[in-house]
């Protein structure tokens, strides 16, 4: 039923739908409405859950944790600095292959403290294990999360779901919210593989030394690879039960003929697709790649799609400081590096901390890649703030 | 074949922590979580901290323990336990014990605030200190529960200050049961830890548990140390009922703090030539205030 | 469930357990220790073995046979053994030692209610063994003897057996019937019994040699010894042996309303506290004082009680006779001055201190020897038989023991020379030496872990009131209380044996004390012990001790 709804509220009634048994966040802006949403819920007796008001995004991590590793679906949420204080139990989460889901509200990291969006706080825990969905809109934020258990408990991964801090999370849109039959009938109930419980001991997260560690870790990036097969099939199955095209690994739009092709992930590609059919009109062959499913990265996906595509630009909002942008990393590792030397693929970081990305800006993005390829560059930087001596 | 010994009667013996674990001889925390997991029985999950226990009691694939067996960090053994309690509940499951275990550094320091959640939060969980006074796993550095004067390899001089109190931490968050232990009175220890998992409700146990690698002592002196530490008054052992302290364990004959002192290599350099110095009054009159303020 | 992932999470009841005793380098072990009053025991009791049946099982019976694996005599000894044992009992550096002696009584008493009997090891060996003499060191070899089979017969000089325990301890001390019981249980092991047969007057000493394939001497002390005084020939003047033999034969012996007893062992204790129960004033007169005086000291507390008055520093110098009857005694105070040979101080005349004591009957306990009529050929300079280590005579066969050959000593002394007596024999007859396990060292209270001990008060046996004492030779001490022997017997420390406290079993840290499954004793896990020592530190009687690695 489609309905006019704040995306935090959407993604709380989804989850809610979900069903989960343990339920565990600690407030953080942006997150904060969709916890209150789900406490809500809980409260009026309309989910049968342990909500556990904890004293920090640490313990909500640990919590979940706890009560994954006892059987139970478990869900958190969080923003920023919460994502990096849970950062060592996130990557303890992955490890002990517990599906837990999470919600990355997405916001800018301190300091200076910005409570405002970009994506550089899931960006710091892209290599703890987990699978990262990005959201484009509340619709798909919404759905993501009812795959994102499916697959979290077929695999015994982890999935962060991701949708932009304010622009999704307090934009009021409508969503198509699911009856609640037509979830579980998606959704079977949570199978767990080990727990414990005094019927069947067991030791989970036992130490390991040289002799076993490393195998772990093979075992564990080994299953991420191979997860890229499940978040695709849980995709298709979701578009035929609900009738949408929601997550899997890409989406493209005009892509066929384009002739620059834009690469980001997150909220922005509404503003990418608006500057698309505005440069269409002008003549101008532009195409978007969309990074649904940024870990495991889907790598052949986007060497298929852009293997004859020369001119690349890639729009971040996030920046590995020192290095630069951590898309353009990855998407120019998808091309082997004999093929095609002079694909341009350029780099570009926009909208840290909340700045606004215009569709001026893009356009003046497209034109610059159309005349030259840029290795790196901030879009929108106010140079007159900027000073050789605070460097 | 002879009878069971009547001195044991009431005492839990089960071996669900079993041999195997690479603590050092005479290891006071092996010892404790035995005797803890024992008086716990089979219907139990324990969360364990990490830290010495852990690491010498966990190592993939002949861990020590046959009860389910849960670690992840360092400072969250309450948080992940309130998550197993949040979860048998939301299951419909149990009842089931569930002790969340750490040692002074997993609760005093940096497990302090995911334990002050856990309490404040009201889980039926119950929480134990196991209290070797400082972090012996990573070679023997400065927490908040080492005493004042001992040695350590952060406080190379000795330490400056006082021991925190955590058990009246604890007991100050309004919880039903908090008690202290030590490994030599094991028939007290599991009492308490029976008792303790009658109560519904957050529940902390501080375990007193020498370390002979860090303290410096011979393996073998591991319960004499406690009873030391008992009758010089340096470590009281009580209940606290919701609230009230309670059943406070007289100490026999008064012991001064020397004796308990002089065999342990931390604090021997509180003996030149044999002479005690300023410190070691400074930690009778710890001592002194342990006896006034429990009535020891 | 799924095969479980690598590393992620064990089933933990398929765990095979890291074996850690490879760490080791000391082992601990169990040492069986001697108890300090098994040590001290004359008789060679288990003190320690009968005791922990009491303590452990409740066992009475299991006890008596325990006690009397070594002594015939339990309920005798339980009576008139000056415990030497509780002086050596390791308790008596905790809070007072355990009360072994009213124990043992308690024991042998049962035994004489529920007439338990001795059981043989041997049924039956054709060697025959003639044993002169049936007091404490004649019985116990006859009664080890005939234990190992032998043909056994005992010759007595007097009217009935017991030696010095029938003729010579007063009655209120040791009942006769308590004697003549334990007496009976031991004929039951086929001994051969002949009264008033004196060897060497009645019947030839080589006789016997040439009949037997082994004798033992055992004949005691029984002659008076007098001091070299004036007037002791006069009538109604006894040596103290033969006081009290008149006595405890039955007789009728009019001692008039004053006694004086001259000496302080004993004997001298003893015949004082007989004259009292005869209805006179009794005075012991002693030389030194109180603290030189040999007589345990108990005994010298109770005749006090009795009122029997003490004369110390007094010398006797003549008996004062009227018409052939004693009326009194001379004597003069002694001061005491350097000690002489015997370390004593050395008492010396004060001139003119001399007074009179007045006195109808004079006891000279001064002193007994070997009566040696008929058997000359033992006599040597001392007044002692003599005897080797093995307890042979100079005579090729025969053995002796018991007072004859230690000089005055305890009835438990006796029974533990006709115990080694017997062995010797034994070794004797079958033409070698058995070799026999030297003891374990001896364990001293500073070896133990008194911690797990509680201080309990000792259990304290009730006299007759003075008053009731006084009227007749009733005994001193009523029956026992069998339950507060039990509370009494939890008292022992159990030195250098295992009591089943489970330190070892509760505080190993690494589980490596283990109960065996057959025994179901306490047994060390070598797999998995790393040989730190709590348990040797824990262990309360010393039973476990470290020890390096083999």
């Amino acid at each position: 039923m489609l309905k006019q709804i704040e995306g935090s509220h959407a993604v709380a009634h989804v989850v809610a739908q979900c069903r989960p048994h343990v339920i565990s966040a600690y407030p953080i802006t942006p997150q904060t409405h969709i916890v209150e949403e789900l406490a809500d819920i809980v409260g009026a007796g309309q989910l049968d859950a342990e909500f556990v008001n904890v004293e920090s995004e640490f313990s909500a991590a640990s919590v979940v944790l706890g009560a994954s590793a006892a059987g139970a679906r478990a869900y958190t949420a969080t923003s920023s600095q919460g994502l990096l204080l849970m950062s060592e139990v996130i990557y303890c989460i992955a490890g002990m292959r517990l599906p837990i889901v999470l919600t990355c509200a997405n916001r800018a990291i301190s300091a200076p403290l910005s409570i405002w969006n970009d994506q550089q706080d899931s960006m710091a825990v892209r290599d703890a294990g987990w699978i990262q969905l990005h959201a484009e809109d509340n619709q798909e934020a919404s759905d993501l999360h009812i795959q994102a258990f499916k697959i979290a408990e077929q695999t015994f991964l982890p999935v962060m779901v991701c949708m932009d801090g304010f622009i999704l999370t307090h934009a009021f849109e409508p969503v198509d919210i699911p009856e609640q039959k037509e979830v579980d009938d998606f959704l079977p109930a949570f199978k767990p593989r080990h727990i414990v419980d005094p019927r069947w001991p067991r030791g989970i997260g036992l130490f390991a030394d040289p002799r076993f560690y490393m195998e772990t870790r093979y075992i564990l990036h080994r299953a991420l690879e191979k997860s890229e097969d499940t978040i695709k099939e849980v995709s298709s199955e979701f578009a035929k039960a609900f009738g949408r095209e929601s997550g899997g690994f890409i989406k493209t739009y005009k892509l066929e003929e384009a002739e620059v092709v834009v690469i980001s992930m997150g909220s922005v590609v509404g503003t990418i697709k608006e500057l698309i059919d505005q440069l269409e009109e002008k003549g101008k062959k532009v195409g978007l790649l969309q990074i649904c499913s940024y870990r495991p990265f889907p790598r052949k996906e986007v060497y298929n799609a852009l293997k004859d595509k020369m001119n690349i630009v890639v729009l971040e909002k996030c920046i590995s400081l020192g290095r630069g942008g951590i898309l353009a990393s990855d998407i120019r590792w998808s091309f082997p590096r004999a093929e095609k030397k002079d694909r341009n693929i350029s780099s570009f970081v926009a909208g840290l901390g909340g700045r606004n990305i215009s569709i001026d800006d893009l356009r003046y993005m497209v034109e610059k890649v159309e005349k030259e390829p840029v290795e790196f560059e901030f879009l929108g930087l106010r140079e007159e703030l900027i000073a050789e001596k605070d460097m | 074949m002879r009878e069971q010994s009547k001195y044991l009667e009431g005492v839990d013996k089960k071996d669900l922590f079993a041999s195997g674990h690479r603590a050092c001889g005479g290891c006071g925390q092996a010892l404790a979580a035995r005797l803890v997991a024992d008086a716990a029985g089979e219907n139990t999950i324990a969360c364990v901290a990490t830290g010495c226990l852990e690491v010498f009691s966990s190592p993939y694939p002949d861990p020590s323990w046959r009860i389910p067996f849960l670690h992840s960090l360092f400072e969250n053994a309450a948080a992940v336990a309130s998550g197993v309690d949040a979860a048998y509940k939301a299951l419909k499951k149990g009842p089931v014990n569930i002790i969340a275990q750490g040692g002074d550094g997993s609760t005093a320091d940096i497990g302090f605030q995911s334990i002050s959640g856990m309490l404040e939060r009201g889980h039926n969980v119950l929480y134990i200190c196991y209290d070797n006074e400082a972090y012996m796993n990573t070679g023997v550095q400065r927490s908040s529960f080492t005493p004042y004067g001992a040695r350590t390899t952060t406080t190379p001089t000795g330490n400056t200050t006082r021991k925190k109190n955590m058990p009246m931490l604890a007991a100050d968050h309004g919880i039903p049961y908090v008690a202290t232990a030590t490994v030599d009175d094991f028939r007290d220890l599991q009492v308490k830890i029976r008792k303790a998992l009658t109560i519904e409700g957050p529940k902390y146990v501080h375990i007193l548990a020498p370390c002979p690698l860090g303290w410096g002592h011979h393996g073998e002196l591991t319960v004499e140390i406690c009873r030391l530490a008992k009758d010089t008054g340096l470590f009281p052992v009580y209940e606290i009922i919701d609230g009230k302290v309670t059943n406070v364990r007289k100490i026999p004959v008064k012991v001064p703090v020397e004796e308990y002192l002089k065999p342990q290599g931390r604090f021997k350099h509180l003996f030149k030539k044999g002479v005690p110095s300023k410190e070691v009054d400074e930690i009778q009159e710890i001592a002194n205030q342990n006896i006034e303020r429990f009535n020891l | 469930m799924d095969k479980l992932p690598l590393g992620l999470a064990l089933d933990l009841r398929k765990v095979v357990p890291y074996e850690t005793g490879s760490w080791r380098t000391l082992m601990p072990v169990n040492i069986m220790q001697t108890p300090p009053c098994n040590h001290a025991c004359p008789a060679g009791n288990d003190i320690r073995g009968f005791l922990r049946v009491l303590a452990e099982k409740k066992d009475y019976e299991e006890a008596w046979h325990v006690l009397s694996r070594t002594n015939p005599l339990p309920a005798t000894c339980g009576r008139v053994c000056p415990h030497p044992c509780e002086d050596g009992c390791n308790r008596r550096d905790f809070d007072s030692p355990v009360a072994i002696n009213s124990a043992e009584r308690a024991v042998g008493d049962y035994g004489l209610e529920e007439n338990l009997e001795h059981k043989k090891l041997i049924a039956h060996r054709k060697e025959k063994v003639a044993v002169i003499g049936s007091g404490p060191a004649g019985l116990s070899c006859a009664f080890h003897l005939a234990k190992r089979g032998f043909q056994v017969k005992i010759f007595e000089a007097y009217g009935e057996p017991g030696g010095m325990m029938r003729y010579g301890i007063p009655s209120y001390r040791l009942p006769n019937y308590v004697l003549r019981q334990e007496l009976e249980n031991i004929w039951k092991l086929g001994i051969d019994l002949e009264c008033n047969i004196k060897v060497g007057v009645n019947i030839p000493m080589d006789q016997l040699i040439q009949a037997y394939d082994s004798i033992f001497v055992g004949i005691g002390a029984q002659t008076g010894l007098t001091i070299d005084i004036p007037g002791q020939d006069a009538g109604n003047v006894f040596s103290g042996v033969e006081f009290l033999r008149e006595v405890n034969s039955g007789k009728y012996v009019d001692v008039g309303k004053d006694v004086v007893v001259i000496g302080g062992g004993n004997t001298a204790m003893d015949c004082a506290r007989v004259a009292k129960r005869l209805g006179a004033n009794v005075s012991v007169v002693y030389r030194r004082t109180r603290v030189e005086m040999p007589a345990i000291t108990a005994e010298i507390d109770e005749a006090m009680e009795e009122r029997v008055m003490f004369r110390y520093h007094t010398n006797p110098v003549k008996i004062i006779q009227d018409d052939d009857k004693v009326v009194g005694i001379l004597s003069v105070q002694m001061e005491l001055k350097e000690p002489d040979a015997s370390g004593r101080a050395r008492p010396v005349p004060i001139p003119g201190s001399e007074s009179v004591i007045p006195a109808d009957t004079v006891i000279l306990a001064t002193g007994q020897a070997v009566d040696y009529d008929g058997i000359e050929v033992h006599k040597r300079d001392n007044k002692w038989i003599a005897a080797d280590e093995n307890l042979m005579t100079s005579i090729d066969r025969v053995f002796a023991g018991g007072d004859a050959v230690l000089g005055l000593e305890t009835v438990s002394a006796a029974i533990g020379q006709g115990t080694r007596a017997a062995s010797a024999i034994e070794d004797y007859i079958d033409g070698g030496v058995e070799s026999r396990l030297s003891s374990p060292p001896v364990i001293h209270s500073k070896d133990l872990n008194t911690y797990y001990y509680n201080k309990k008060r000792r259990f304290q046996k009730e006299a007759l009131p003075i008053h009731m004492r006084l009227k007749h030779f009733k005994e001193l001490y009523p029956a026992l209380d069998p339950e507060a022997i039990i509370d009494e017997s939890e008292r022992c420390f159990s030195c250098g044996l295992c009591y089943n406290c489970g330190n070892c079993y509760m505080y190993c840290p690494d589980n490596a004390v283990k109960i065996s499954p057959k025994t179901g004793l306490y047994e060390f896990d070598l797999d998995f012990c790393k040989g730190c020592g709590l348990c040797a530190k824990e262990c309360p009687c010393r039973y476990i001790q470290m020890t390096l690695e083999k």
